[in-house]
């Protein structure tokens, strides 16, 4: 468990420190950038609940089509790519309050409630054991029975948005 | 071992009406694909029938009556969700009626329109019936993605970029915090399933201050959907700026389901936790009640005013969520509760569709909704200026039109709740009846005192589908509220459906 506590401590570290620099950094691209940091890092976070499936897909769908996306916007419109001065706006001050707020309750009401949670212990588990129940497998096997519906009204929302998508975005 | 996967058994009866659906967006991109210029024509008949064949389907399961569940419970089709599903097609084939001109007329994309609104009604067909937090989520993501593409369908008017911006940026701002008040739920409870959770939270007191967290967020983001104040902020430049027969579809079918989902989660997932809904309720029902009516007073703008009064209706809608605890149950406990919303919902469909229809009919001669242009409808229009009246004072509760039943029956649970804060909110409710009664009546004395601005007395060319469109709601209006049995009968098998 040792070994797991520090891998959490430097990936939270990591993360959290990132997404600091997400907000304060004066450059858009910079922000991107150190977006990607913290998503790979709470990728890393899932690795270490043992949810691989989810951490592949952060990866994937996050940093390789969300970002990506991000620095395509600002490449494509008109957006200046180095330091700006005007990126931070009057309400930032209330923006971090806010902020700081959100983080008490929540800290508050999380710790409240799973601070002397444990996560079971591993030991005496078959890998085949935790394979079926937990692992990729696992969660296809549910995205085809269980949640069979919100699977297949999502694809029709993909192709809606991908016509509404076309039909805003087009030149006419 | 080998993998082992069990095929989930469905039902496809209790999907029909997703199927027929589904086949009519699919035809309806085909139409457009196939035929081009000449088939656009064609894509407002095909959505109507396709919803209108859809509607088949929903009366062949009320018909054969059984509760299905499917999914192991994660898809229910019960009277509640059949009542709702019935509602959203017939009104969303109103919509379609009430396009046809508008969008044919204007220099839009007709094919591409009908396939949006088609697949925001999908995601409210599937939210009627959603009954795990993954399931209402998805269909809560499937009924507005097509929303907010919609109110920007005017894309090169700025109050319509306007409109389709603001309405996207703080829709998706809703979903992240329900979801997050959904993550703490499932965090608590282990399960997305409605009745898991009920069992799971009502049971213990562990865990108190993180099901109260995530109530509140899941309660939040619904408070947007159905625009109740403090989060009503996005709708009136939203109504005024997106296209007028999408401002009646938003301002009805799409409020609509919200509420279906708040009745399906509040009812069932969180009952025994009174406690922390009540009072929220009774708070947004007051200041969403008196703040839409006090704002709409001052409105020049008759869809501005409409947006606003849309706003206070969901005051009235979500009342009934205060007391629902508190009502006993030899008067029909939470049931009664549910009766009241899906009745108010059947309503005041019929008579908002129906205000916005006649919005639009004039506009047709004025090319303005300002309450000024009004002048004189009655005199060169007499029609179109009695059924105004009609939907309006409906609107504003008069009997014998429907608006005093749905008022009603709201009213009715209040005093059937008894306690003090259910009468203080009674109190409230009757005070904005009032206020709401001026800026209604005073539509009323535009169109019959004044006269028409610049002696404009040309009659007004009511096209055939919009016409329809008034017949549906004004019928609607008037035999509701003169045999109100017909709609306590449609709310009694609502709410049979809801009840554990």
């Amino acid at each position: 468990m040792i070994a797991q506590n520090i891998a959490f401590a430097i990936l939270a570290l990591v993360a959290t420190l990132a997404a600091l620099r997400v907000v304060t950094t004066r450059n858009v691209v910079h922000a991107a950038l150190y977006l990607v940091v913290v998503l790979a890092s709470v990728g890393a976070l899932y690795v270490l609940l043992a949810a691989e499936f989810v951490a592949a897909v952060q990866i994937l769908i996050y940093i390789g089509a969300i970002v990506v996306l991000f620095l395509f916007g600002i490449m494509l419109t008109r957006a200046t790519i180095g330091v700006e001065s005007d990126l931070d706006n009057d309400q930032r001050w209330i923006a971090a309050i806010t902020g700081l707020f959100l983080l008490g309750v929540l800290t508050f009401v999380l710790v409240e409630s799973f601070g002397d949670d444990q996560l079971p212990g591993l030991a005496g588990v078959s890998r085949e054991e935790l394979t079926a129940q937990r692992g990729t497998g696992a969660v296809g096997d549910a995205i085809f029975s269980t949640y069979l519906v919100p699977f297949e009204v999502i694809s029709v929302l993909l192709l809606a948005a991908l016509v509404g998508a076309i039909v805003l975005a087009r030149r006419d | 071992m080998p993998p082992v996967f069990d095929t989930p058994a469905i039902d496809y009866h209790a999907f029909a009406p997703e199927i027929a659906m589904v086949v009519t967006l699919v035809v309806l991109l085909f139409v457009d694909l196939v035929f081009e210029e000449r088939g656009r024509w064609a894509t407002a008949t095909v959505a109507g029938i396709g919803l209108l064949a859809s509607v088949v389907p929903v009366l062949s399961l009320a018909v054969d009556g059984a509760d299905r569940s499917l999914f192991g419970g994660a898809y229910v089709v019960d009277n509640f969700a059949l009542v709702l599903k019935a509602l959203f097609l017939v009104a969303g084939y109103v919509t379609v009626l009430i396009s046809t001109d508008y969008i044919a007329d204007g220099d839009y994309y007709e094919g591409e329109y009908y396939f949006m609104l088609v697949s925001s009604l999908l995601g409210m067909t599937v939210m009627a019936s959603a009954r795990d937090l993954i399931s209402i989520f998805v269909a809560l993501e499937m009924l507005s993605i097509p929303a907010y593409l919609l109110a920007g369908w005017r894309k090169r008017d700025l109050r319509g970029n306007e409109a389709s911006l603001k309405y996207y940026l703080l829709g998706v701002f809703a979903s992240a915090v329900m979801l997050y008040g959904m993550s703490l739920v499932f965090g608590v409870s282990g399960s997305t399933l409605l009745v898991d959770i009920n069992q799971a939270i009502s049971r213990g007191v562990d865990s108190v201050p993180l099901v109260t967290v995530g109530i509140v967020f899941i309660v939040v983001g619904f408070a947007f959907k159905v625009s109740a104040v403090p989060f009503h902020t996005w709708a009136p430049d939203t109504y005024q700026g997106a296209p007028t027969p999408i401002t009646a579809f938003l301002s009805v079918a799409s409020k609509a389901a919200g509420f279906a989902a708040l009745v399906q989660i509040v009812f069932i997932g969180f009952l025994g936790r009174e406690d922390v809904w009540a009072p929220m309720f009774w708070v947004l029902a007051a200041l969403t009640m008196t703040v839409g009516n006090l704002i709409a007073l001052r409105q020049t703008n008759l869809v501005r005013l409409l947006a606003y009064s849309s706003v206070a209706q969901a005051g009235f809608m979500l009342a009934p969520f205060a007391v629902a605890a508190d009502i006993p149950a030899d008067r029909g406990g939470v049931g009664a509760a549910t009766g009241a919303v899906v009745t108010y919902l059947l309503i005041y469909a019929g008579m908002n569709l129906g205000a916005f229809a006649v919005v639009m009919a004039v506009a047709r001669k004025t090319r303005s909704a300002e309450i000024s242009a009004y002048g004189g409808l009655f005199a060169y229009a007499p029609g179109l200026a009695v059924l105004m009246g009609v939907f309006v004072f409906s609107l504003a509760g008069i009997p014998p039109l429907a608006g005093w039943y749905a008022k009603f029956v709201v009213f009715k649970t209040l005093l059937d709740a008894g306690t003090v804060a259910a009468v203080t909110l009674a109190v409230v409710a009757v005070v904005n009846s009032v206020i709401a009664l001026f800026y209604y009546a005073s539509v009323a004395r535009q169109m019959i005192m004044e006269p028409a601005p610049e002696a404009e007395t040309a009659r007004v060319r009511v096209p055939g589908s919009l016409g329809a469109a008034l017949g549906i709601c004004a019928v609607a209006t008037l035999a509701f509220g003169a045999f109100p049995g017909l709609i306590a009968q449609l709310g009694d098998l609502a709410l049979l459906g809801v009840l554990p």
